[in-house]
């Protein structure tokens, strides 16, 4: 049994925290992928005859499709008849009142410290803040356990304002003509081969609709959580921010340690109009594997955004320190005229955690801009490759872009990648890209040592230091939790 | 058709390659020979001429190079460069005279390698120049003893088709290779090369690629240290006009074991219209902790600035342009350190600025 060795990885080592895996019942697709399963998954989410379509067509497809293999990662052949494609706890998924949820699974989204309950604000401002008066920072949350939206809290303040958040597969059922519109317009079924297996079984995610004008009145946050033993998690987003819309977007993973390997092969798709802003945060922890590379997800994940209209701005910000493999790259693509693209990356690896992310930016519109700022820290054996593009069209006048990407070494037995593409066919662009390669010195060491910090402190202080300009642009209550991230996935990698 | 046995451009390293502009250039018809007398520059030593990938005795003067075969390659392009080719082999502490090498190719493909090999504290120059129509393919395999030093100097100014360079460098202890290219012909090019450099190695590579019309020039070279201490720099400049393309692809990898290793590439792109591609990636594949590897990479326009900066003095917008152009080529064909032979560049390439700007 995988829990008794959870048991055991857990009693000799503390890393990962978040380790535990929940007993509660579960319903499960029959194990393989084949056009039945694909049918068993919408059926089970009561999709209407389009949806069920669209997904075999994606199915239809992605047997046609080979698995890539270009990435500098090196990735074990994959199984896809050997995992489960749904997963549902066995209590109902649609409840009127988080009162009924299941309680084991409360308690699991209270262990992981996520503020699922609507009076749980931050620390410093009163839970029953008066309506009216400043708003205080509030987060509604959509949990998703296993393939299923378990809880979204806040749904009637957002519904006042206007904001659609719903779990995507609610949404389908209840705007079926937004999520028509927009599903597949980002990320096309056919882009690669894993968002087109997304496209064939993607069991839940979130959908958000930002009307015109509205600023979104609280950051929204997903929460991911793969339980289930030798399950995959095919999650999809969908964030449409109408125009002069805003919206704060955060999304935090984890799952339970496990012998096996789990993929994670998730589709997000974010589309602003004109004059709009979308902020997405992850903090991404899954389980990473030991010490010797055993078990850990495979975090092969597409995201990329569409700046449709004029002046619209998209920011990715991505702290990435958990997962066995990690291979994505959040990208934009800036068809409106004036619209931003941003990127901010640390990525952390340990122990034997490969990691192949970066951004691309696709310039199309006049005097789009693009800002890249990347910060890879390896450590232990593991591998950290940054890997970008930036494309100008001809069209693309103006186009102004900045790339910064710094890696850290800490230790001998670790590498680092960087990889930047850089195509360019229209001459009024300004393009330009710095990156550095170095270690922790000496001297910051021995002075942080000097002022009584012990090893791994001071380390964990120049790290932070390091990966500040990226630190900073996560939403407060995200930041803390990523710097104390950061400690943690960089334990005992020195000394 | 040997063409068909290149990777395609669905492969990482071949992305921006042009096979189709090499399978043109190998189906060229024959055109008139080209007098290679005004291409050799006024330097004493060795002049070699090879007329369609043979090396033409009679025109030729050998001094220390021999004829020999020369050992291949298994790279997709080098590997089609086999057989007899010329070798340049110094013994220790041994000083040549610059060889000068001048390639015509007059239609059709044709190949032919090399092989320099320097012992122990010899030094040697060579100065390579491509010009005709067709497609010339070249291997060039280097072998630097402890401390040897090889200069090299490659201008490809043929009127049309394709130059395929694929050059494999090993380096010793110590040992220094500086390489400069200039593009400043008609012709396509790809410049594919892999250099190996050992403890305390000096590796310098880098040139000017001018495109224009429909041409499309690249480089992709990889620079492996091995060892320790090492230092490499990878300075390239592209100006691409009209509707050509000039993709610059550049790569540092520090082994594990290789620290303090100091690894800079500046790659710049200039582009002239609009319509005209500059491609650049920049890559660092590092495996030590305590090495410096920094790499800047910039793409764009000239400065309007300075151009109207330089109008206000009264220097014509024409004239202006070619400064500013010229002084962004001249940072890579700086590196050459025989007068004579950066002169000979630096006159290439303003014939070339003469001619499209």
């Amino acid at each position: 049994m995988a829990t008794k060795n959870a048991e055991a990885h857990a009693a000799v080592s503390k890393k990962y925290e978040w380790g535990f895996a929940t007993d509660i019942e579960q319903d499960f697709a029959p194990k393989g992928l084949s056009e039945d399963t694909v049918r068993y998954i919408s059926a089970k989410k009561g999709e209407p005859e389009w949806m069920l379509d669209w997904r075999l067509k994606a199915f239809r497809l992605w047997q046609t499709l080979e698995a890539p293999d270009w990435a500098k990662l090196n990735v074990p052949p994959i199984d896809y008849q050997d995992a489960y494609y749904y997963a549902e706890p066995k209590a109902k998924a649609t409840i009127a009142s988080l009162d009924e949820l299941d309680p084991e699974i409360r308690r699991t989204y209270e262990k992981l410290g996520i503020p699922i309950e609507e009076q749980k604000l931050l620390a410093n401002v009163a839970p029953d803040a008066e309506a009216g008066a400043t708003p205080p920072r509030r987060v509604a949350v959509d949990a998703v356990f296993d393939s299923v939206s378990v809880a979204t809290t806040f749904r009637e303040e957002l519904k006042r304002a206007g904001v659609i958040f719903l779990s995507i597969s609610e949404a389908v059922r209840e705007y079926p003509e937004l999520v028509r519109k927009w599903l597949g317009k980002v990320v096309p079924q056919r882009d690669n081969y894993f968002a087109t297996l997304n496209s064939a079984v993607f069991s839940d995610g979130t959908f958000v609709y930002v009307p015109e004008g509205v600023r979104c009145p609280m950051e929204l946050s997903t929460y991911f959580r793969i339980n289930a033993e030798n399950t995959g998690q095919f999650e999809r987003t969908l964030i449409v921010a109408d125009k002069g819309a805003y919206v704060s977007y955060l999304e935090g993973c984890t799952a339970p340690m496990r012998d096996e390997n789990q993929l994670h092969a998730a589709v997000v798709e974010l589309v602003a109009l004109d004059d709009a802003e979308i902020k997405y945060s992850t903090v991404q922890n899954w389980y990473p594997g030991d010490e010797n590379g055993v078990g850990g997800i495979y975090n092969f994940v597409t995201k990329r955004a569409l700046c449709q209209g004029r002046n619209s701005k998209v920011s990715w910000t991505q702290v990435e320190t958990g997962s066995a493999i990690t291979w994505k790259y959040p990208s934009c693509v800036l068809a409106g005229d004036e619209s931003v693209g941003e990127f901010y990356s640390v990525a952390v690896t340990n122990n034997r955690q490969q990691a192949d992310t970066g951004t691309k930016m696709i310039h199309l519109g006049k005097n789009t801009r693009s800002t890249i700022v990347s910060k890879g820290i390896s450590a232990g054996r593991s591998d950290n490759t940054y890997r970008g593009l930036v494309r100008v069209a001809p069209t693309a006048e103006g186009v102004r872009n900045f790339t910064q990407c710094d890696s850290l070494l800490l230790g001998d037995q670790c590498g680092a990648h960087t990889v930047p593409y850089i195509e360019v066919r229209n001459p009024s662009a300004q393009i330009e890209h710095e990156a550095t390669t170095s270690k922790i010195s000496e001297d910051q060491l021995f002075y942080a040592m000097s002022r009584g910090l012990d090893q791994e402190a001071a380390v964990r202080l120049i790290v932070n230091g390091f990966a500040r300009e990226v630190l900073q642009q996560l939403p407060m209550e995200f930041a803390v939790e990523a710097q104390k991230l950061l400690g943690i996935s960089l334990e005992g990698s020195v000394g | 058709m040997s063409v068909l046995e290149l990777p395609s451009t669905r492969e990482e390293g071949w992305r921006w390659s042009d096979p189709e502009g090499i399978a043109a250039a190998a189906a060229m018809p024959a055109g008139a020979p080209v007098d290679p007398a005004a291409l050799f520059l006024d330097l004493p030593g060795a002049r070699i001429v090879v007329r369609d990938g043979v090396v033409d005795r009679d025109a030729s003067d050998l001094h220390r190079v021999t004829l020999a075969p020369v050992p291949a390659s298994d790279h997709p392009l080098g590997r089609q460069a086999a057989g007899p080719g010329w070798m340049l082999h110094l013994a220790e502490d041994a000083v040549a005279h610059p060889v000068q090498v001048v390639h015509l190719a007059s239609g059709g493909a044709n190949h032919l390698p090399a092989e320099i090999v320097l012992a122990e504290d010899a030094a040697a120059q060579v100065v390579e120049t491509y010009a005709g129509a067709g497609w010339s393919n070249r291997f060039l395999r280097v072998r630097l003893g402890r401390a040897a030093r090889l200069m090299r100097a490659v201008r490809l100014v043929q009127d049309g088709g394709f130059v395929s360079l694929r050059e494999e460098a090993h380096l010793g202890t110590g040992a220094s290779l500086v390489t400069t290219f200039l593009g400043a012909g008609a012709a396509g090019s790809r410049i594919d090369a892999t250099l190996v450099a050992g403890e305390g190695a000096f590796a310098e590579f880098g040139g000017a690629l001018l495109t224009a019309g429909e041409q499309r020039q690249e480089c992709a070279v990889a620079v492996r240290h091995a060892e320790p201490n090492g230092q490499s720099h990878q300075l390239w400049r592209a100006v691409a006009a009209d509707r050509s393309t000039a993709s610059l692809a550049a790569r540092v990898e520090v082994a594990r074991h290789a620290q303090k290793t100091d690894g800079e590439q500046s790659l710049r792109g200039l582009l002239l219209q609009r319509t005209a591609t500059v491609n650049l990636k920049p890559e660092l594949e590092i495996f030590a902790d305590d090495v410096k590897c920094a790499h800047g990479a910039t793409v764009g326009e000239l400065d309007q600035r300075a151009l109207f900066y330089m109008q206000s003095r009264g220097i014509p917008r024409g004239r202006a342009q070619a400064i500013l152009t010229r002084a962004f080529v001249a940072d890579a064909l700086d590196r050459i350190g025989n007068e004579t032979v950066r002169e000979a560049f630096a006159a290439d390439a303003d014939a070339w600025l003469e001619r499209v700007l």
